[in-house]
């Protein structure tokens, strides 16, 4: 994702002078192609996140477009209340790009592991929230926030994850992205976990349930017809690499109860049980309760209660 | 009485009538950091008058100089300067820190002409005037960019984290001002978190830098012409300056100036002619 994120943003910035790309000492490998070709749109500010997003606040406050790229907690714990204050409070056109969203740097620790920042990015007033499924979502939603000005946070993933979208998309606030269309239910998903809401749905096709699988990338700006008529066809499981403590499951559930949307919905997610434990993604996730069985049973769970 | 010009030319009675504000502020709205305020507004005059480029015409143009208060808590100073200079109506500052009203405790920027930064929280303001400082190097735009700081403030982290940005891209249109009184929240400065030897600790994050008398309208400007560096000017100021009750005292970061205090603080600030 990250590698369709620098791509993407590189083509607009050749377009737009007024993009710029600040990395806090971080993206060794990637963010390289950008800086020999727009050295004066990059800035490696060092490591320093608080002054560094300060920074990117004044710089955006001269009317640019400011990109902060950093791995995980660094560019949103690290410097929230810089986020706060010089982003949010003044308005200001920032983007805050985090890496690594959930345990896609698994086995460098829990200080590497992103899992509470959707929660706490959620509670900061004016800022958007981004989280596409895979690479094609990540390009299709960088185009959309280099053309934007909002204060936005951008959560990708890291490397190599398999495309679940079959072609480009032109993603929008407001609408879902749905990538299977079933009769029984939804699998609503944030970020690269959507490769294990399909298994989970291919699964249930096996034993007869056709379910939807979709995509929520713009996650401040629910689809309420979507949710509408998912909650009439059957239960609604999301999933997201997070803790449950609000995270995406909880902002749905936050927006049918204030909207009056009755739906069943069961919130997937990661349970951080032992914060110490190393592995990689594949093996946090089973770990912490994030696989495609784990989903299978809670929609069957629902199912069964609605039948 | 002092004669009110429609705009100040003179830092001195700039300021002689921004202390009186001051007092007024902070005594209606039973408001703290009045001391703070007394400390900076004789900076903050210099700067409203003619040591930047700033004025009610052109504070919205791309070039103007910027002037961030980040000690957002002595905005009274900040407030009373602006609005006697004609950023925004005098009568706003009657209702500093009223319901709904425009101007708040801190350093409040919206809908407030004149105030670049919304700021309170300490450390905010020198990386916020660093980015400003770099989109000009960047896209070729002239001004400076002036950030007042309080001493105390200088424990921040990100004081330090902007030094060595600031040093290292080499913004010469950068020029931070510390309001040196020695006194933060609790005590004296170098009795809670040293900060001697504070200039040379500027110099050797490779900036400029030139200590001054902060209440020496004179020394002062000429303290801020350009220089080939980032520049850190240290007004070695003293708080409460100007009413020799606040002076000096941690007491009146916290307190209120009551009638009498007002009546009394009036009777010192007056055009000395």
């Amino acid at each position: 994702m990250r590698e369709a994120f620098v791509e993407t943003l590189l083509e607009e910035a050749k377009k737009n002078k007024n993009i710029i790309l600040i990395t806090g000492d971080l993206g060794f490998g990637v963010l390289d192609k950008f800086q020999r070709e727009l050295p004066n749109q990059f800035i490696n500010c060092g490591v320093n996140e608080q002054a560094m997003m300060g920074m990117a606040a004044g710089i955006a406050s001269t009317g640019k477009r400011v990109f902060v790229y950093s791995i995980g907690n660094f560019p949103t714990l690290r410097c929230l209340e810089q986020i706060r204050n010089d982003v949010c409070l003044m308005n200001n056109s920032v983007v805050v790009v985090s890496v690594g969203a959930g345990y896609a740097y698994g086995p460098q620790g829990y200080t590497h592991h992103a899992l509470e920042d959707i929660a706490v990015m959620r509670a900061l007033p004016n800022l958007e929230i981004v989280i596409p499924g895979d690479p094609i979502e990540a390009s299709s939603v960088t185009s959309f926030l280099c053309n934007s000005h909002a204060p936005s946070y951008l959560r990708l993933g890291k490397s190599k994850e398999n495309s679940i979208n079959r072609s480009a998309v032109a993603l929008a606030p407001g609408n879902y992205n749905e990538i299977l269309r079933g009769e029984r239910g939804t699998i609503l998903f944030v970020g690269s976990v959507g490769t294990i809401a399909i298994e989970a749905a291919q699964i249930l096709s096996n034993e007869g349930i056709s379910v939807s699988v979709t995509s929520a990338p713009f996650l401040s700006f629910p689809d309420r017809e979507y949710l509408e008529r998912a909650a009439k066809t059957g239960p609604i499981v999301t999933v997201e690499e997070h803790s449950i403590r609000g995270g995406f499951g909880s902002s749905i559930l936050e927006f049918c109860s204030q909207n009056f949307i009755q739906a069943e919905v069961i919130i997937v997610s990661t349970n951080q049980k032992n914060l110490s434990q190393i592995g990689d993604q594949d093996f946090l996730r089973k770990e912490n309760g994030l696989s495609a069985h784990r989903i299978v049973e809670e929609f069957k769970s629902l199912l069964g209660d609605s039948n | 009485m002092i004669r009110r010009p429609s705009r100040f030319t003179s830092a001195s009675e700039l300021a002689l009538a921004a202390r009186r504000e001051i007092i007024k502020m902070t005594a209606s709205a039973r408001a703290s950091h009045v001391g703070s305020a007394l400390s900076v507004v004789d900076i903050l005059s210099v700067l409203y008058s003619k040591g930047a480029n700033i004025t009610p015409e052109n504070f919205e143009s791309v070039d103007r100089d910027i002037v961030i208060l980040s000690k957002g808590h002595a905005a009274s100073a900040l407030y009373s300067v602006l609005a006697l200079q004609g950023f925004f109506p005098m009568d706003w500052l009657q209702k500093y820190c009223q319901n709904d009203a425009p101007l708040g405790g801190h350093a409040t920027s919206k809908g407030v002409p004149g105030v670049e930064l919304s700021t309170g929280s300490l450390g905010h303001g020198l990386p916020y005037g660093l980015g400003i400082a770099m989109s000009r190097k960047i896209s070729g735009v002239a001004g400076r960019v002036f950030v007042v700081m309080s001493d105390g403030e200088c424990d921040e982290g990100t004081t330090w984290e902007s030094a060595m940005i600031a040093n290292h891209h080499k913004l010469d249109n950068l020029i931070v001002i510390v309001d040196r009184n020695r006194i933060q929240s609790l005590t004296f400065t170098e009795d809670t978190l040293q900060l001697e030897p504070f200039e040379d600790k500027w110099k050797a994050f490779g900036w400029e830098t030139r200590v001054e008398n902060g209440h020496d309208y004179e020394t002062l400007s000429r303290a801020l012409i350009e220089s080939s560096k980032p520049l850190c000017v240290i007004a070695e100021t003293t708080k409460g300056k100007g009413v020799d009750f606040m002076e000096n005292s941690v007491l009146w970061h916290y307190k209120s100036p009551a009638e009498e205090d007002v009546k009394s603080a009036f009777s010192q600030l007056k055009a000395s002619d």
